[in-house]
Order: structure tokens, then sequence, then C-alpha cells
């Protein structure tokens, strides 16, 4: 939603990356205020997973020119904890599994690092156990989910389910989430829409990174971007996605280039 | 590999400096004499000095073992020294007459050897090189009928029942290493807990190499009767050489009708330098026998030292309805090699085994998992289960698995299961990601990884193995 | 194979070699001159060999064989039985000699007689024959190619989907034949053709067959592997197979084996190039005295290979499994996905298995997993078959049938998946 009283939560200014010496982002500037929710769209390979990473500031990508700020803070200088921690949080594509550890152990670590870093109190785990369990019941999330290893075995909608939950848990500041559709199925697809539309509130702010327009009929973005090429190509409201899903990207690639062409 | 990962699989060894103590070191070689020394040494009685002569004999006639899945160039039996004790300037009365060097030497190991200061009343047997040079609690434990002691000591004052055991879990003969280990050993653990006895506390053995040019070769014996039932831990550590050190021990366990032997080990022996130079050979034959109906054997093993590791604690089934069990973490970085596993021997009926191994591989290292699960026709409605799990670390060294798995009766039950991870740098961005920092997060995947084993391990031993693999721990282990 | 035992019977063995007509190629005769003068230096393995640590032959070297001089000449309805509507091509073989009366190729592809195809397709066939499946170690390898001559050679060229089964018929008709059938395959880039070997007996008699296949995949190629080994409960039948897998080619592999007396099939899966696709599965069904051993290799030598292997054993009155299968990973070849199953089902007190699923890895991003299990039909599954009213042997046999009938599913030929669902249906009716 779009608020008066808003403030300026992410700022990102001719950022450009590459990854093995191979350009993928070339150049995006993107302001998201609290409140926003935005759609960023495009076909595959556009880079809009690749801008979600470095955001978060996945390893493999070297950021070679731009800026990007958080509440005004630069955050291409922190490592990928200490952005966590300062509020960005990413919803993976594919979330990753790791045996042995307990699902409720990582949680209660996870949050207990970022409370830490708030200043707020830690939870011991009995305290932990009935405040992750409320969250749960958000997801709709079976309390098994607890014991079991991080997203193993996992299926793809209870991956997805706990990827919310995390971010339930550690409300950051700005949600990014990396195709949190794929894989769901409809009444998946129900549920973690309605858990980000819950958690989105005045105070934050949400980019969805997404194909698909489906996601969008759940959740309505304020704002939607067409990435193609490692660029913002377009920008408009919710009514562009419903364009971009009857008429495809390649009307927008056309348009993009012909206005390139234009002021050349 | 990240930077993380790499310190953290790098720790420097702590244990690695020398005692500067006087030894009586027996001239290097291996004859008949020099056997015939040591047994002089140990003013041995004669029926012992035949089955190390014995066992000597047979071993002149066997080969090397080649089947396992490590390298190392041949060892010159000759260029070793048999037998090194500290000099004892007269004979102890208590513990409270120990050189103080060693007594330092201990302390600085973390092994306390005064009763008084010991904390959690684990009664210790600490082994210098070839000789036993206190035990704890002695006293204590003899009030309840149980004997712990060197077993030089066990030889003198009970040769009745080191008579009756010795050689019968691992005959002289069984294996290359075995053999030798019978012709030379010079010291190691005796315990015997009687009938009905439960051993009021842990009992442990503490094993150090000092000398450069000697092996050690000790020989562990544990019997415990009918219903008796003990927890016994041994740990090793050797000073840093830049040539090798061959320990070769033996350990035979006997558990009779419905006793219960758990037996756990943390091996940190030297493990050679970042460039595979210097390290212990560690050759070593360790073997339970549940002789006895519903009589249980447990091995737990955190292997994280020695530069080759070649060894199988085993277990041979043969009581109706006994329980073998197997634990395993082995870390290998660098060029260690470790060639590990198990062997589940199922003789009797309803037999019950189980393996967990967990292998962890970094650096240039080696790690093996070997293991054997054999049910005999007699065996009938036997059951073993066993998981060998391995995580790889880096992209230069290896994982191997390798169980044999034996069934010739019908109404068995086996299953066997293996997996390979890693920590990579996906991971690590996840955890990231959730603000989790990478030092915590190797931690925490490592000890996940581990968990099934670490559960096995008495408490003071989980914290001692985990700080070993360099973690620091998240809720509780053990 | 380093022993003493049995150089004399390996020179019997070599007996009517030099008998063998000479090849027009002269590298042929250097390949087979080659592998006579391994055999001289090679021994019959023995119980100390890792590789033949649960299978003894020393039966096998009890008794003669030597390769048929005067190939019996055999009436078509003496093979109906085995036909197989499908095919669109067959090549039969009697005792090892080629019966070109019996065969016949209605596809347009090459599938011929080695021996007189050889010539035509010399420059394909040199850098492939006798390459993939090594004999420099391998002493039963070495004597098949020392008897190089009669064999099946089929060339699928690029882009060409051959669209029925190749039905290569191996007869055995006479008690103390050798035999030595040769397998070469070159499926160029792109092409898919499903092969059949299928190994038959005509009466209950002890003969050896020792074969050697060989098959190469050029990029993007699809094969499609049958092998049925249903000899003579009497016979000896050893065999070795390499595949050699390019890049982004797919091998799907299914052997089953019912008869032989003893019985050994090696099957070595290199995957030599990116993204090489393999699915090997197996299933021994032995009774009496029988002794069924298999040995796979899946070798991933380069990133981004799949494996999926699953191989099962049934064992009946007094037989004995064996199973050992290895996946290498070797350095660098990494996001290898691999997976592994063994699963035997003892029927009898007197029943043995022996299995050894192995993995060694040396690179660190990989998938792999194995498992192994040994044990009886699962209790629930009987209990379940009993409460909608079966008798407990009726489920026991259908749950046993069920167990080996996973793996005939998935050969790709519907009429032999039948014939060959009817023996295990006989076989498990207990």
């Amino acid at each position: 939603m779009i608020y008066q009283d808003s403030t300026t939560v992410l700022e990102v200014r001719g950022l450009r990356a590459s990854v093995n010496g191979i350009e993928i982002l070339k150049g995006i500037d993107l302001t998201v205020r609290t409140g926003e929710v935005h759609a960023i769209m495009g076909p595959n390979g556009s880079g809009k997973s690749t801008f979600a990473k470095v955001l978060a500031g996945h390893p493999a990508y070297a950021v070679t020119a731009g800026t990007v700020s958080l509440e005004g803070r630069n955050l291409l200088e922190l490592a990928p904890e200490a952005r966590a921690r300062a509020g960005v949080f990413l919803g993976f594509q594919y979330p990753i599994e790791i045996p042995g550890v307990a699902n409720s152990q990582f949680l209660r670590l996870a949050y207990n690092t970022v409370q830490a870093q708030r200043g707020s109190d830690e939870l011991d785990p009995l305290e932990f156990d009935d405040f992750v369990r409320e969250k749960m019941k958000l997801l709709e999330m079976n309390p098994d989910f607890l014991d079991r290893s991080v997203n193993e075995g996992f299926s793809g909608g209870e991956k997805k389910r706990n990827e919310i939950l995390q971010m339930a848990l550690l409300e950051p500041r700005l949600g990014i989430l990396d195709e949190t559709d794929s894989g769901l199925d409809i009444d998946a697809l129900r549920v973690v829409a309605g858990g980000v539309n819950q958690l989105a509130g005045k105070d934050n702010a949400t980019v969805l990174v997404t194909h698909y327009q489906r996601l969008l009929n759940y959740i309505v973005p304020d704002y939607v971007h067409v990435m193609d090429g490692g660029r913002i190509i377009k920008t408009g409201g919710s009514e562009l996605a419903l364009e971009l899903e009857s008429r495809g990207y390649d009307w927008v690639s056309a348009e993009y280039k012909n206005a390139a062409r234009a002021t050349a | 590999m990240s930077t993380v990962l790499q310190n953290l699989v790098n720790q420097p060894y702590q244990h690695g400096f020398v005692t500067d103590i006087e030894s009586d070191v027996a001239p290097k070689g291996l004859g008949e004499d020099t056997i015939r020394l040591i047994s002089a040494k140990k003013k041995e009685p004669g029926w012992l000095l035949e089955f190390r002569l014995k066992a000597f004999r047979q071993w002149l006639t066997m080969q090397e073992p080649a089947w396992p899945n490590v390298h190392y160039p041949k060892i010159d039996f000759q260029a070793i020294s048999y037998y090194s004790a500290p000099r004892a300037k007269k004979k102890l009365a208590s513990i409270d007459e120990v050189d103080p060097e060693l007594l330092r030497t201990f302390e600085k190991l973390g092994v306390p050897m005064n009763e008084r200061a010991s904390l959690a009343g684990v009664a210790v047997d600490v082994i210098f090189d070839s000789v036993s040079v206190a035990t704890t609690y002695k006293a204590k434990l003899a009030e309840v009928g149980i004997i712990f002691c060197s077993i030089s000591e066990a030889v003198h004052e009970h040769p009745e029942l080191v008579r009756r055991y010795l050689g019968t879990v691992v005959p002289a003969g069984d294996n290359y290493y075995a053999a030798l280990n019978s012709a030379v050993f010079t010291d190691g653990s005796f315990c015997f807990i009687p009938k009905g006895v439960k051993c009021p506390m842990d009992l442990s053995t503490y094993f150090r190499i000092n000398t450069q040019e000697s092996g050690q070769f000790e020989r562990t014996l544990i019997v415990a009767e009918q219903g008796a039932s003990v927890s016994y831990l041994e740990g090793c550590t050797a000073p840093k050489f830049d040539t090798n050190q061959l320990h070769a021990a033996v350990v035979e366990l006997v558990a009779l009708d419905n006793a219960d032997i758990k037996y756990s080990t943390v091996q940190n022996w030297y493990a050679g330098d970042e460039n595979g130079v210097g390290g212990i050979y560690n050759f070593v034959t360790k073997r339970g026998l549940c002789k006895g109906v519903n009589s249980r054997i447990s091995w737990t093993q955190v292997e994280t030292g020695s530069a080759i590791t070649w060894k199988y604690p085993s277990c041979i089934l043969r009581g109706e309805n006994s329980v073998g069990e197997f634990y395993s973490v082995a870390l290998t970085n660098h060029h260690q090699q470790a060639d590990t596993g198990t062997k589940m021997v199922h003789i009797g009926r309803n037999t019950r085994s189980t393996i967990v191994s967990k292998g962890i591989s970094a650096g240039q290292s080696s790690n093996s998992y070997r293991g054997l699960v054999r049910i005999a026709p007699t065996a009938a409605g036997a059951r073993n289960y066993s998981k060998c799990d391995s995580m790889l670390i880096g992209e230069r060294c290896s994982a191997n698995t390798f169980p044999y798995i034996q069934v010739g009766n019908q109404s068995a039950q086996v299953e066997h299961e293996a997996s390979t991870s890693k920590i990579g740098e996906d991971q690590l961005f996840y955890f990231a990601q959730r603000g989790i920092g990478a030092e915590e997060a190797v931690s925490m995947i490592i000890n996940g990884f581990c968990k099934d084993v670490f559960q096995q391990l008495p408490m003071e031993f989980a914290v001692e193995a985990t700080k070993l693999l360099g973690l620091k721990l998240e809720g509780s282990v053990g | 194979m380093n022993t003493a035992t049995g150089s004399g019977y390996l020179e019997s063995l070599l007996r009517e070699q030099p008998a063998l007509p000479a090849s027009p190629l002269a590298w042929l005769n250097r390949l087979r001159a080659n592998a006579v003068e391994r055999v001289g230096a090679l021994t019959v393995p023995s119980a100390r060999d890792e590789d033949w640590r649960f299978t003894d032959i020393s039966p096998l070297t009890k008794m003669p064989f030597q390769p048929v001089t005067r190939a019996a000449k055999l009436e078509a309805a003496a093979i109906e039985r085995f036909t197989l509507p499908e095919a669109g091509a067959r090549l039969a073989f009697v005792d090892g000699v080629f019966a070109p009366e019996l065969s016949y190729n209605r596809t347009a592809v090459t599938v011929a007689n080695l021996a007189t195809g050889a010539g035509r397709h010399a420059a394909l066939l040199e850098p492939h024959l006798g390459r993939h499946a090594g004999f420099a170690d391998n002493v039963f390898a070495a004597l098949n190619t020392a008897f190089l001559h009669d064999g099946a050679l089929i060339v699928v060229p690029r882009d060409v989907a051959v669209a029925g089964p190749l039905h290569l018929l191996f007869i055995a008709t006479q008690p103390e034949a050798a035999s030595y059938p040769r397998c070469l395959v070159a499926a160029q880039a792109g092409s898919a053709v499903t092969v059949i070997e299928d190994f038959v007996a005509l009466q209950e008699a002890a003969y050896f067959t020792n074969a050697v296949s060989e098959i190469v995949l050029s990029d993007n190629a699809s094969v499609s592997h049958v092998r049925v080994q249903r000899d003579s409960g009497a016979a000896f039948h050893i065999a070795n197979c390499a595949v050699s897998l390019a890049h982004a080619s797919r091998y799907r592999s299914v052997s089953v084996a019912l008869g032989g007396r003893i019985s050994r099939y090696n099957l070595n899966v290199l995957q030599a190039a990116e993204g090489a696709q393999c699915a090997i599965d197996g299933l021994a069904l032995i009774t009496g005295r029988q002794l069924a051993d298999s040995h796979t290799c899946i070798d991933h030598a380069w990133p981004n290979g799949v494996s999926r292997q699953l191989h099962k054993c049934i064992v009946d009155g007094s037989a004995h499994a064996v199973f050992n299968g290895k996946i290498l990973v070797r350095p660098g070849a990494q996001r290898t996905d691999s997976s592994q199953s063994s699963r035997n089902l003892l029927l009898t007190g007197k029943a043995r298995v022996d299995t050894k699923p192995q993995l060694e890895i040396f690179a660190d991003d990989v998938k792999c997993a194995h498992g192994a299990t040994v044990g009886q039909l699962d209790a629930e599954e009987v209990f379940y078959l009993r409460s909608r009213g079966l008798s407990d042997a009726a489920a026991r046999n259908l749950l046993t049938y069920a167990f080996g009938a996973e793996i005939i599913d998935r050969i790709p030929v519907a009429s032999l998946k039948q014939r060959l669902e009817s023996i295990v249906l006989a076989q498990t009716n207990h």
C-alpha cells in the first residue's frame, strides 16, 4: 500500500553485477518505500533472481558499479549475515536442505541472533516453542516441521511455507521473495500468499520476484517492474501484470528497444 | 573452499609438545631377543613369554595387509624401539610419588591423575610410551570387586584371569599387526567387572606417545561377567615429530550373559603437518565378543588424529539376543588417510547390530568406511541396520564406502544406507541470510551431521569431541 | 588374477584358436594375437582375487570346452518360441556361429555379422572394437577377443531412431561347446535404438558362454539395452559389457539372469563426457545350486552426470547371489547425481546373498546415495493381502512375483516382458 508518510527502505542506483566475469545486471535503479509491495517480473534469464541474490549479498556475484542502501545504510559493504540482521530477508527459490539440523534449532538460532542485534530479548527453547507455534498457525503448518531437519525431505510447498515462517519470525524491513510461487499448488499458493499479506505492513516493504502473474492474483502489488537483459525496462501499476499475462514479454522488450533507438 | 571452513578444519594440534624426561629405551630392532628383553623387564611368567614368542614366529610368516585404501612407505620394523619407559627412581607407593614432570604433562593434556583434583570421578589408567604410570581410584573400585590396573600388573596379580581371556577374542595370529602386538605389547589396561556389578564410575585409559623412535603396542583386556556393566573411555595424544610412529594396539572385550560394555574412544594422535610429514600410523585391532545371552558391546569412536588409521572395532555376536553397536565419527584433513569401520558377525539367534558411521573429509585427505555385516546360517532372526554418511569439504579430498553384506540366513534382515553431503557456499549463504555467521553455521552443520554419534558419548567425552572438531555447541550434546 | 591355478586349462581352451580364419583386417588379427598373448599371461581367477571373492568358478575348470567346428542347422520352428514380433531385425548365433538363415533385417541401419560386415565398417570399428572392453587384466575378455570372429555389429547413423528393437539371439544347442559371443553397438550422435541380447538354450546341457559387448554412444544418443540370460541350468555364463557415454547421451539397461549353473556379468559404464545419464537395473532369479554374480561399475568421469541403479535378487533353494556395485565419482565430476539400491529376497534357509554396494567419491559437489537390504517379504504387506482374502502362500507368491516384476516392467519390449513375467510367475509359485 502506498502511504503519504512513508520513508525509503531500499534505494538502488546504477547497480551492475557480474558472475564469473559475465555481466548480468546492467544498471538497475529502484526505490522501495515503507508499506509498498513491488513485483519484479521478466522472462527467464532476465536477471531478476540475480538481483534478489545480489541484494542479499550472495558471494558468487561481484558488484561492479552502483549503490544500494537500506534505510540510508550502505548495504554493499555488509556481509550477508549483517544484511540479514539489518533487516533484509531473502525467501529462496530453492531453499537449502540441511540434514541433521533440527528446524526448531535453526529457527531459534536465527531468531535469537536477530533479536540480539535489535537489543531485544532472546527466547529460551520453551518460550520459543510457544512463539513459533503461534506463527505456524498463520501458515497452516504442521507442528511436526519443528522436529524435522531444515528443509530435508520437505515438499516444494513445505519448503516455501518454511521460508515464509522464517520471514514471520525475523520481521524484516525488506522481504525479497524469489519465485516463491514456483512449485506450489493452488492451496499452498493461497496459504503462502495469505502469510505474505499478513506480514506486509506500514513499516516494512516487500519485493516479489516472479515469472508468472498468478501470484499477483493473491498479493496485489503497488508497482510492477519488468526486467529484461539485466535492466528494468518498464514500470507500471498492478494492471501491467495482467497485460503481461495476456500479451507476454516481447512487446515490452520491443517498446524498450524502439524507445532506446529513438533517444539514440 | 571458504576461508572460514579452511580455518575451522585447520586448527593447530595442541598436544604436540615433548616431555623432557629420562627414559629407559630398548635398543632399536626386533627379534626373539627383543621379546625376551621385554618379557624380562616386566618379570613375566613363562607362559606369557611363550605366548609372545609364538605370536612372533607367526608374524614372521605373515604379510602386511594390502587391501586397505591407504598408502605409505614400507615400515622398517628394525628401526623401531619396542620398549620405552620413563625411568622411575624407585617403586611408587602412591600417585603422589609420580615424577612431577609426568604429572605436569598429563595436567597439560587435561588428564586428572590426582584423585582429589579429578572432577568427573573417572578412574584413569595413564600409559606413557610403553608403560602404565598410574591408575587412579583403584582402591575405591576394589571395594566392589572391580579390578582396574595396568595389564602388566594384572599379569602378576591376577594371572589366572589374564591367562583365561588373553588372546581369546583376537588370537595372536589374527592379522599382521595383532600378531606383532601379541609379540611385543608392553602395557595397557586390564579391567574385570565381576558378576552382577555395575561399575560405579567410568573407567578410562589415557595413552601418550613421547619418544620419537618408539612404537606403542598396548594391549587392553576388559571382561564383564554375568550381569556386569562398564563404560570405558580411551584418549590418546602424541608430540609432533617429523617422522612417523607406529601404534599397533589390540583391544579385547568379553561380555558374558547379560553383561554390557560400552567402549568410547577419542583418538587424537598427531596427524602429521599440512604437508603430510610425520604423524602416527594407527593400526589397531579392536574386537568384542558377546559371549553370553543378552550381552551388549557398544563401540563409539571419534577419530580425528593419526596420519593413517586402520581400525575396525568389531563385535562377534555369539550369545543369543546379543547386541553390537558401532558409532563412529572420522575426520580427516590435509594428507590424512583413514580406512575405518566395523565388523558385525552374527552367530547367535536374534542378534542385533547397529552401525552409524560419519566420515568428514577435508584438504587432500582420504576417508574410507569399510564394514562387514555377516549373518551366519545359525543366526536366525538377526537384524542389522547400517547408516554411513560422508561429508566432503573441498574438492581435493575423497570419501569411500565399502560395505560388505553377507547373509546366509533367510530370516535375517539387513539394511544399509549411505549418502554424501557437503558444506558449500550455498549452505553457508543460506545461514548467513538468516543472520547466522559462517563459523556458527559450520559448527551447526557438522554437529547435526555427527549428532547420532555424539549422543552415544559420555558427557565429558562429548564435550571433548566437539571441541576437537573445532565446534561451538548449540543446545546439548550427550 | 595372479594365481597359478588353471593355466593349463586356459591353454586347453585356446586349442582351436589357431584354426580361426584370418580377418582381412590386419589390426583385427593383431588384436586377436594380443588377446592370445594376454590369455597366456593371465590365470583363472580364484577366491583370493577381490573381484571373485564370493564366486568360485573352479567347477568350470573341471570341464573341457571347445568351440563347435560345425554349427548345427536349426529349423526356424526350433526357435519359434524365442521370436519377438516387434523386432526390426534379428541376428541368430547357434553355439556362437552366425546363422544367416535364422536372421533378418527389416531396418535401414546396419545390423550385420561382424565377420562379414567388418570390412565395410573398418574405419568405424577400429577405434572401438576391443578398446572399451579392456582385456589386459581380464582373462575372460581376453579369451573372447582371442576368438573374435562372428558377432553382432550394429551401427545406427546420426539422428536415426530405429523403430523396432534389434534382437540378438544366442542359441546354445550342444554340451561341452564353448561360444564367444561378441557385440559392438555404435549409436551415432542423436540416434536412438533398443538392443536385446538374448541367451537361450535348446537343452539342459553344460556348455560355456563367454560373451563380450561394447556399446558406444555418441553425443545425445540413446540406447536401451536389454539382456536376458536364460541359459541351461548346467551352463557356465561369463560376460563383460563395456559402455561408453558421450555428451548428454542416455543409456538404459535391464539385465535379467535366470539360467546358468554359474553366471557372472560385469557391466562397466563410463560417463566419458558431461551430462551423460544412465539407468541400469538388474534381476537375478535363481534356485537349486545356481550362482548368479553381477558386478557393475558406473564411472562418473565428467560433471553433471546422472546414474540410477536398482538391482534385485530373489534367491531360492540353495542358490547364491552376488552383487558388487561400484559408483566412482572422479575428481572434477561435480554435480554428479547418483543413486543405487540393492534389494535381496532370500526364500529358503539355504539361500545366500553377498552384496557390496560401494561408493568412491573424489568430488565434493555431488549427490550420491546407496542402499542395500536383505530380508524377507514385508509382513505388513502379507497381512494386507491376507486381510483381502488371499491365502498366506498366495500372498507370498504374489509379493515375490511383484518384487521381481518391478524390474521386468522396465523392459521396453512388450512381448519379451510378457514372456519373462510368466517365467517369473512360474518360478515364484511355491
